[in-house]
């Protein structure tokens, strides 16, 4: 159950059917990103596709002599575009594949736009996620939820993005959601619809046991979201953001140009895929061995090459060397931008408080730490308010509340009416009254952990849902 | 029995588990075990549990690792990263997602949709037949009306009093047209014409199509024409108004965008642009390559290995070919680059970018598969290979040997342990001194009986097989067999030869190692020698005395190892005090090496009798002091005195030694005659099988280092080959060499131009420079 993997094969079977000649990959704007998670473009062009292009691009020129690859989700304005594409074919030949589920009646107007017969191949290839590492894909939705209800868009999209994880997984599954959360719940409705309807598809090899489709709602805890993290690639994705494996570099003071954006992906670069579960501290002095390595394999520019010999040694290593230079300077840029930024807004002091406020349950202590940072000028206004946010979730009903307190601090401090808001909101989302379990408690943490563990051996699949509620 | 659990020794086969007597086959050592165990009442079952259970446990790996294997080749071309904790590998293989076709569906609604458009394409073509196929400038306009409207019927001017297309009302100024194709009506601007040589071309090519194919030089020249055709008859303004068409035919917008897309796929099909052209070129070349490479690569590495499998000169013919190809791919991806750049209007961006990349992931590919071409030896470096790898090979037989013939002297040192112990399995320290002797005294007649009675050789037991199977097949009268067989035992002999040529090199070999640590050991020797004889206190006397006695203790234990640590470990062990203490009980025969150094006057090679004699006693008796037994004979001469020559007590030893240990082994009897000071100088004839008198590759003394004369002389050469052979003999491929160096550097300037890297680009070019020059002098040296 590799979601990496399986996109990947997906994608290869595209090219590998449509046979050789020069082709053009034609995506829309969310298989572009699809595409482009799983595949390089060095490596995509060994399988001949030498151009991608957007369909809704309309400065496209008519090249006959390539073939088109479609590979589009299955969306109205998608089919429209390319039911104009077929009216007038720019390329001699397509294939293709949309990424879900089409209705017949969209089949069949394609069908009645290719006049010329272009067409060769129409399927459905269900990659309709993005897959990050083999084991955790995103739809990339930002805010899909109004208050506690599901934005009915980013519903059906969640759902189709579930149901083409499970098709591409080759898995027909038992659904299980939270019961507290009435969005897991329609969810889960939604999914079991679309099995139902399609249940064709789903004729899999049965499995004694079915596997299992858990699906969780954040609110159950929404403590860990708001701590700092400390591995490699959740505090990248915290503190710089990762966008389908791009991380936009630009902000970093005195950036060289080439490294404005880099990409980290696993599936490319060993020493990310090696080191991006560790924490900051381990990076570091791998980073340091990375270098030392480095600095063995680079040609010493001072050193004349004087022999054959140098030179032939020169020639055969330089590739090597170059692809090496560009995964070091990449790491070091981004490992140094983070210690910066950690340093800057000194997160290790916060996260300590953080942790405190998670694990802990000395009130005092934490109450004077939380107005201790809030007092400091070099802590920025989005942490200033994740403490008060913890303290929120952790104190709501403490005797001794102090929420109103801090919530002048944060006013003193300048901090938004943004961030100030988002106090009461994660309380709304994720606070007592919503938490089936006592979040805090350390018993229950154990429980819990034991019982996720559980369902993981009774099911032997686990989809980690990320469930990406900013509210 | 007890090296069962001795750690330092691992050992596989069929081994019985009782005395790991190690049997060729598992019913070699059912039979053994039948024979030889089945009266003892041990608890045999416990042990072959634990064997079991060992089994199982490497069979778990081994299938494990298949297991692995198999899920690798599951999901083939995935890089095998860790994934920090999460491996991809310790899931199931996984197979293609699911899919679902929806072409049957789309070709029937597209097959009824198709009909219907062909349809109406050939009745247009046939109307358009029929309006051309008379003479139009000769005949008069009501004629050519009259003909129009038998190929259509026009629709009514009443029923449309707007045009359908604008929407513009009908009336005496805008006047109606009517399409020669289907007959409707539209007003003048949305009239469309239709020229004699575009109509003629459509139905020339359907007509051809049915019968040949059209030749291409005409469609160009008929699109010209038709456009021409168009201008000629806006100039005749007189029969625009006089609505008489005598080279166009009026048709509706419809009829003429169907008719121009009928054109359109007339022309896709004739004409392939120059870069599909190219590219498939490209293609060919690139499957050349990889069909071609990976049979090179295989020549290449055989070669390199020193095997004769693969010639020479069909390798470098294959390379050369290969690299023609990649000079091709080369240039091919260089001219699709550049296509049509100089064009007026230049290409559409997007044909740019499909030139770049193509050129791009050409030169991926060459840089990808170029650098896996590996260099050919030369001629000189190949017949250096041959040699060595025949070295390699005689040197693995060898240690495989030595290998066989440990386990079996082990297997005998054990045997006599065993009876050792029953005859005199009293207090330890009595039987230290007699063990030895016993065990010799005990394996003379054994070992010599061994050697008179079968070869312990396998190779001479199969040539007196084969000798006696020989006499056979003469009495049998087969000739065919006896020649088979004397071929057979030609081989054979001709292998024996040769490995005890190898043995002697290797003893020789191992002598000089041993003569250089001895040649170390004396150095420390002396030096505390002289430590001592400034006059030091009794404490620091017994210290180095033990110190000489552990010296030779690491020392037989491990004879190939490398003098420094060796020293270290003397040294180490010399300073610990505990072992001192009871070291200073055998201080006397410590001092042994001394009267050798003075008796032979070459003390190193006095010296080195003791290791080398004493061997046979390290496994056994691990406590114990070689020079017990000459305790007696040499402490006379020893104490204090260093440089009065003894003759007879060191005389003694060897003798006595060599006496000893002779039949224990044959190796070991070799290295001591080979060793010994007196034969060694003349020549390494003493050595009983070296019948070819071949001289050791290297003298001792010549010895800097005491290393694997195997591995020195063939690292060395091929290196001093190389550059030898590099500047004067192989010239050609030199230059090929370079040429090739040039050739990839300009990619890499390619590339880094392509990225932008300017400081990369410049450092490349200093070295494209340097090696042009290189070249540039090389040809001149060789004019």
């Amino acid at each position: 159950m590799n979601v990496v993997f399986a996109v990947k094969q997906y994608i290869s079977k595209m090219i590998e059917d449509s046979g050789p000649g020069m082709k053009v990959l034609l995506m829309d704007k969310e298989t572009t990103g699809i595409v482009s998670m799983v595949y390089t473009q060095s490596e995509i062009l060994q399988k001949e596709v030498y151009l991608f292009e957007r369909i809704d691009s309309q400065n496209r020129e008519i090249m006959k002599h390539l073939k088109a690859i479609c590979f589009l989700r299955p969306t109205k304005e998608n089919v429209d575009y390319l039911i104009q594409e077929l009216r007038r074919p720019k390329y001699s030949i397509y294939f293709i594949y949309f990424s879900n589920v089409i209705s017949k009646s969209d089949v069949k107007s394609l069908a009645e736009a290719d006049e010329q017969e272009v067409v060769a191949e129409v399927q459905e290839f269900y990659g309709d996620y993005i897959a990050v590492n083999p084991h955790l894909f995103s739809l990339n939705i930002l805010g899909c939820c109004q208050g506690r209800n599901w934005d009915p868009v980013q519903l059906s999209r969640t759902t189709q993005g579930l149901t083409a994880l499970l098709l591409s997984l080759k898995k027909c599954p038992m659904i299980r959601y939270q019961l507290s959360s009435e969005a897991a719940k329609r969810l889960a409705e939604c999914v079991k619809q679309v099995i139902t309807k399609e249940y064709e598809l789903f004729e899999f090899r049965r499995t004694e046991v079915p596997p299992l489709l858990l699906i969780l709602d954040r609110c159950d805890d929404a403590i860990t979201p708001l701590l700092n993290q400390w591995t490699y690639q959740a505090m990248v994705h915290e503190l710089l953001g990762i966008n389908n494996n791009r991380i936009d570099l630009s902000r970093v003071p005195g950036i060289s140009k080439d490294l404005r954006e880099v990409v980290l992906s696993a599936e490319n670069d060993e020493f990310y895929a090696n080191n991006m579960h560790l924490n900051f501290a381990e990076i570091g002095s791998n980073i340091k061995n990375l270098m030392e390595d480095f600095q063995k394999k680079k040609p010493k520019e001072q050193q004349k090459l004087e022999s054959i010999a140098d030179m032939k040694a020169f020639v055969e290593n330089y590739p090597q060397f170059k692809k090496m230079s560009g995964t070091v300077s990449k790491h070091v840029t981004v490992v140094g931008e983070l210690s910066r930024l950690v340093s800057e807004r000194n997160l290790l002091e916060v996260s300590e408080v953080e942790q405190e406020l998670a694990c802990q349950n000395d009130h005092s202590s934490a109450l004077q730490n939380v107005k201790r940072l809030l007092q400091n000028p070099r802590v920025t206004e989005f942490d200033a308010a994740r403490l008060v946010m913890l303290y929120a979730l952790h104190y709501e009903r403490h005797s001794s509340n102090s929420l109103p307190g801090l919530m002048m601090d944060l006013r003193n401090k300048g901090v938004s009416e943004k961030y100030r808001k988002l106090v009461s909101a994660v309380i709304e989302y994720g606070g007592k009254r919503v938490r089936g379990s006592d979040l805090f408690s350390p018993k229950d943490a154990v429980a819990i952990t034991k019982q996720f563990l559980k369902g993981l051996k009774t099911s032997g699949y686990h989809c980690v849902y990320h469930w990406r509620s900013h509210l | 029995m007890a090296s069962l659990d001795d750690p330092g020794e691992v050992r596989e086969g069929f081994l019985c588990p009782l005395c790991l007597k190690d049997l060729q086959s598992f019913y070699q050592l059912h039979s053994h075990y039948e024979e030889e165990h089945s009266g003892e009442d041990r608890d045999v079952k416990g042990q072959i549990k634990s064997l079991v259970q060992k089994a199982r446990k490497a069979k778990n790996r081994l299938l494990k690792r298949e297991g692995d294997d198999r899920a690798e080749s599951g999901t083939h071309g995935y890089e095998s990263f860790s994934y920090g904790g999460v491996d991809p590998y310790m899931w199931e293989p996984q197979e293609l997602g699911a899919m679902r076709s929806h072409l049957s569906d789309f070709k029937k609604h597209r097959a009824a949709r198709i009909d219907h458009y062909v349809v109406e394409v050939n009745k247009l073509i046939i109307r358009l037949e029929k309006l051309t196929a008379f003479d139009r400038t000769n005949t008069e306009s009501a004629k050519i009306r009259a003909i129009e409207k038998s190929v259509v019927p026009w629709v009514n001017d009443q029923d449309v009093p707007f045009c359908p297309d604008c929407g513009n009302k009908f009336s005496i100024r805008n006047r109606r047209h009517h399409c020669r194709l289907c007959g409707s009506i539209m007003c003048k601007k949305c009239m469309e014409l239709i020229s004699l040589p575009l109509a003629n071309k459509l139905t020339s090519a359907s007509k051809d199509s049915l019968s040949t194919h059209t030749s291409p030089s005409q469609s160009p020249n008929s699109v010209h024409g038709s456009r021409r055709g168009s201008i000629s008859s806006v100039s005749s303004v007189s029969s625009v108004l006089d609505e008489k068409d005598d080279d166009r035919i009026r048709c509706c917008t419809h009829c003429k965008d169907t008719l121009l897309k009928r054109e359109q796929q007339i022309d896709e099909k004739e004409h392939t642009p120059d870069i599909v052209k190219l590219y498939e070129k490209l293609r060919l070349c690139m499957e050349k390559v990889d069909q071609k490479a990976p049979e090179y690569i295989k020549m290449a590495a055989s070669l390199n290995a020193g095997e004769t499998t693969y010639s020479l000169e069909h390798a470098s013919d294959l390379r050369v070919e290969v690299q023609k190809v990649y000079e091709l791919i080369d240039a091919l991806s260089k001219k699709i680059l550049t296509l049509d750049l100089k064009q007026d209007p230049p290409p559409h961006p997007n044909t740019l970018r499909l030139q770049r990349m193509i050129r791009y992931s050409a030169t991926l590919f060459v840089q990808e598969k170029l650098l896996g071409l590996m260099s050919l030896p030369t001629k000189e470096q190949f017949e250096e290979l041959k040699k060595k790898r025949k070295q390699e090979i005689e040197r693995k037989r060898i240690l495989e040997r030595q290998a066989a013939l440990e386990s079996q002297r082990r297997l005998e040192e054990r045997r006599s342990d065993l009876a050792s112990r029953a005859t005199n399995g009293e207090v330890v320290p009595p039987r230290r001194g007699p063990a030895p002797l016993r065990k010799a005294e005990g394996w003379l007649p054994l070992s010599e009986g061994q050697r008179q009675s079968e070869d312990p050789d396998p190779l001479l037991q199969q040539i007196h097989n084969i000798t006696s199977f020989i006499r056979q097949a003469k009495a049998a009268d087969r000739t065919d067999e006896v020649l088979m067989l004397q071929e057979n035992l030609r081989q054979l002999q001709d292998e024996y030869d040769q490995q005890q040529t190898e043995k002697a090199i290797e003893l020789s070999r191992r002598q000089a190692e041993e003569e250089d640590l001895q040649r170390e050991q004396l150095q420390v020797l002396r030096e505390r020698e002289w430590e001592r004889e400034q006059g030091q206190a009794a404490s620091l006397h017994t210290r180095t005395r033990s110190l000489d006695f552990r010296e030779i203790r690491p020392f037989q234990l491990e004879p190939g190892r490398e003098p420094r640590t060796h020293l270290a470990h003397a040294l180490d062990l010399g300073s610990s005090p505990a072992q001192s203490s009871t070291a200073t009980k055998t201080s006397p025969p410590s001092l042994a090496p001394e009267p050798f150094r003075g008796w032979s006057g070459s003390p190193a090679l006095g010296q080195e009798f003791l290791p080398q004699s004493t061997p046979s006693q390290r496994s056994e008796a691990p406590s114990l002091n070689p020079f017990d037994e000459e305790e007696d004979l040499a402490s006379p001469s020893a104490e204090g005195t260093a440089s009065p020559p003894a003759p007879e007590p060191s005389l003694g030893p060897p003798a006595r030694l060599l006496r000893e240990y002779n039949p224990f082994e044959e190796e070991e009897e070799e290295e001591a005659v080979a060793g010994n000071p007196f034969a060694r100088p003349d020549s390494p004839a003493p050595n009983p099988f070296d019948e070819e008198d071949e001289p050791p590759p290297r003298t001792p003394a010549s010895l800097p280092v005491p290393g694997n004369p195997f591995e020195e002389a063939p690292c060395t050469n091929p290196f001093e080959e190389d550059s030898d052979g590099g500047q004067e003999g192989a010239e050609p491929i030199e230059e090929e060499l370079l040429l090739q160096q040039i050739d990839n550097i300009k990619a890499y300037i390619f590339d880094a131009k392509q990225c932008g890297r300017l400081d990369e680009v410049e450092v490349l070019t200093e070295n494209l420079r340097e090696l042009k020059r290189t070249l540039a002098k090389q040809k001149g040296g060789s004019d």
